[in-house]
């Protein structure tokens, strides 16, 4: 710790370049992290609020909520941990506004997961031209009581509530009853729901023409969603090799420029572990000041960047994600300790 | 007693045809307040059994003995311990670490060894006779060559070893400079009672010294002073 202290005070501009590269590279990782966990958060967060563990889709839907239909007969009799409910995509039109995207979500309001979305402002859905509309679509304009239309429907729809964290596929929902969303996909008969959905783990629906899936499942086959979390967590994959390698390659420049010393230090009787221990505790140093400041830019980015960017900061995740830099900061002091460890006294000794 | 007993040391390098016989039945040893000169052509061997001294190379066979500790029956920890507590090394390069203060030099030695160095009392007086008390808070690139030497003798006095061992320590300086450092090695070796061995083919510190000696074609043989 002494000479790791006194070399870093003493080479200022070469710590500082490193210092300098960590806290690129932790930033750029902190950000990417918090981008995919964001991202990642848009696809899920309306599942994750439902407090759904199963699901029983149409066989032929491809785990597609929006492609399935159950009728009443596949649906069987419902349990309290199972609930209805029923998706569809829709595009919402208002005056003054541009047309918006959404996804419909039908619910029975004495059902489990009617029951777990907690509302912001407003109250629940009671007629069949209400809904409840993620916050999303409060930066977008809209307030308590606006109207819009939904499809080919004639009636307006109001806006009667509002909900954080409902967005499904990088998509708000819109949630409504039930029975409205057997209007807006224009059934009269047949299918009464989209899928089954329970909270109980064990839940299983054996009838023919359907298939019952975890929630995790369900998640993985959202449109893109894998496709996007392999990408980010690739980079951030390669930033974390990159850094390892940087700090390798700095690390063992400078300790090369000081074998003659360490030799004469070995020559001297100082052990080799006071010189090793130098050696890690440069590393980590330098890669703790990098990080320290890559976590300020970072929140400072995480106060000044636009709402609609998804991004979410999560401590225990970027704690970690700051750890791995640690740990690679130590892989990277590995190889400069083996050549400090072989170094021999013999060799500066003569002349 | 003496400080340090070289007995019947071989040291063979190599095997087969490139196969050399630097070191022949060495015997050699050095009291506490006498400064040896070790001299002899170039690849006579000189640094070989400077190295073997200083517990830095174990020769094929043979023993030394520094204060009555035979380091063959010392693990590699215990050299290293044994050099620190017994051994200074001055060499003509790299002695000082380039970032730390000449202050620091001496710190890094109370990390390791937290007892049994010179005081603070006895270090001031080191530096006040070697002259460099006011150049504790500079670092080595800002001290001339000759200033950089005398602090490392300080740094390689400051555990306050028993045995003094210095290879080439003049290669770099002109006249005057041999004279100031050969008087230092001299101080040394009578008034802090240390065991001094110089390696040297310089024949102006023979002024300093009290016994010379040579190696020839791996044969050590003790000669006159002129
Ligand atoms: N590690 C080694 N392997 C093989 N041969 C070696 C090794 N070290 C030294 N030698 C050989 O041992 C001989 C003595 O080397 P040494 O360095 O002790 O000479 P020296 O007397 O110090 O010479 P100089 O005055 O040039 O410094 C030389 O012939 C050298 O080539
Ligand atoms: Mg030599």
């Amino acid at each position: 710790m002494f000479l790791a202290l006194k070399e870093i005070k003493k080479e200022k501009f070469r710590s500082g370049l490193i210092i300098v590269m960590i806290v690129l590279i932790s930033y750029l990782i902190f950000i990417l992290t918090s981008l995919a966990l964001g991202l990642a958060r848009e696809n899920t967060d309306a599942i994750n609020s439902w407090g759904v563990e199963k699901m029983t889709l149409s066989s032929t839907a491809n785990v597609d909520l929006r492609q399935s239909f159950l009728t009443s007969k596949q649906t069987g009799t419902l349990t309290k941990n199972e609930a209805y409910l029923g998706e569809t995509p829709v595009v919402a039109e208002a005056k003054g506004h541009q047309q918006q995207s959404a996804l419909f979500v039908g619910l029975k309001a004495n059902q489990f997961i009617a029951r777990n979305i907690k509302l912001e402002s407003g109250h629940w859905i009671k007629h069949s031209h209400e809904v409840v509309a993620d916050t999303s679509l409060k930066l977008k304009g809209y307030k308590l009581g606006d109207k819009f239309k939904l499809a080919d429907d004639k009636t307006k729809f109001t806006i009667v509530g509002f909900t954080k964290n409902a967005k499904l596929n990088v998509t708000p929902v819109l949630y409504g009853q039930l029975a409205t969303w057997r209007k807006l996909r224009g059934i009269t008969m047949g299918p009464v729901a989209s899928v089954v959905a329970s909270k109980n783990s064990q839940y299983h629906n054996p009838r023919s023409g359907t298939k019952t899936y975890t929630r995790q499942q369900i998640i993985n086959k959202l449109p893109g969603y894998q496709a996007q979390i392999l990408t980010f967590v690739l980079m951030i994959g390669f930033l974390m090799i990159i850094s390892l390698i940087i700090i390798a390659v700095f690390l063992y420049i400078l300790t090369m420029q000081k074998l003659p010393n360490y030799a004469v230090l070995r020559a001297q009787g100082i052990p080799s572990k006071v010189l090793v221990s130098a050696t890690i505790s440069q590393s980590l140093i330098l890669v703790a000041s990098g990080l320290v400041i890559g976590t300020v830019l970072t929140a400072i980015t995480g106060l000044i960047i636009p709402a609609q960017v998804p991004m979410a900061f999560d401590m225990p995740i970027l704690t970690a994600v700051g750890l791995g830099i640690l740990i690679m900061a130590l892989i990277g002091s590995l190889i400069p300790v083996r050549t400090v460890l072989k170094v021999d006294p013999v060799s500066v000794i003569g002349g | 007693m003496s400080s340090f007993t070289v007995k019947n040391v071989n040291q063979i390098f190599g095997s087969g045809t490139a196969k050399v016989h630097v070191l022949h039945d060495i015997n050699f040893e050095a009291e506490p307040g006498t400064l040896s000169l070790l001299m002899g052509p170039s690849g006579s061997g000189k640094t070989t059994l400077l190295t073997i001294i200083g517990g830095l190379r174990t020769p094929t066979s043979g023993t030394v003995t520094v204060n009555g500790v035979n380091y063959n029956q010392r693990s590699k920890r215990q050299r290293d311990a044994l050099r620190l507590d017994e051994i200074g090394f001055v060499l003509q390069h790299y002695d000082l670490l380039p970032y730390l203060t000449v202050a620091d030099q001496f710190t890094l030695v109370d990390k390791v060894k937290p007892k049994g160095s010179l005081s603070k009392e006895q270090l001031t007086q080191v530096l006040d006779t070697l002259g460099i008390e006011n150049l504790l808070h500079k670092y080595p690139n800002e001290l001339s060559s000759g200033q950089q030497q005398r602090v490392a003798i300080a740094r390689a006095l400051y555990p306050d070893p028993t045995i003094i061992l210095a290879d080439e320590p003049t290669a770099a300086l002109d006249s005057p400079r041999v004279k100031v450092v050969g008087s230092l090695f001299k101080h040394l070796a009578t008034d802090h009672h240390k065991a001094v061995v110089i390696v040297t083919h310089d024949p102006r510190l023979m002024a300093f010294a009290d016994h010379l000696y040579e190696i020839r074609d791996g044969v050590l043989t003790k000669q006159p002073l002129k």
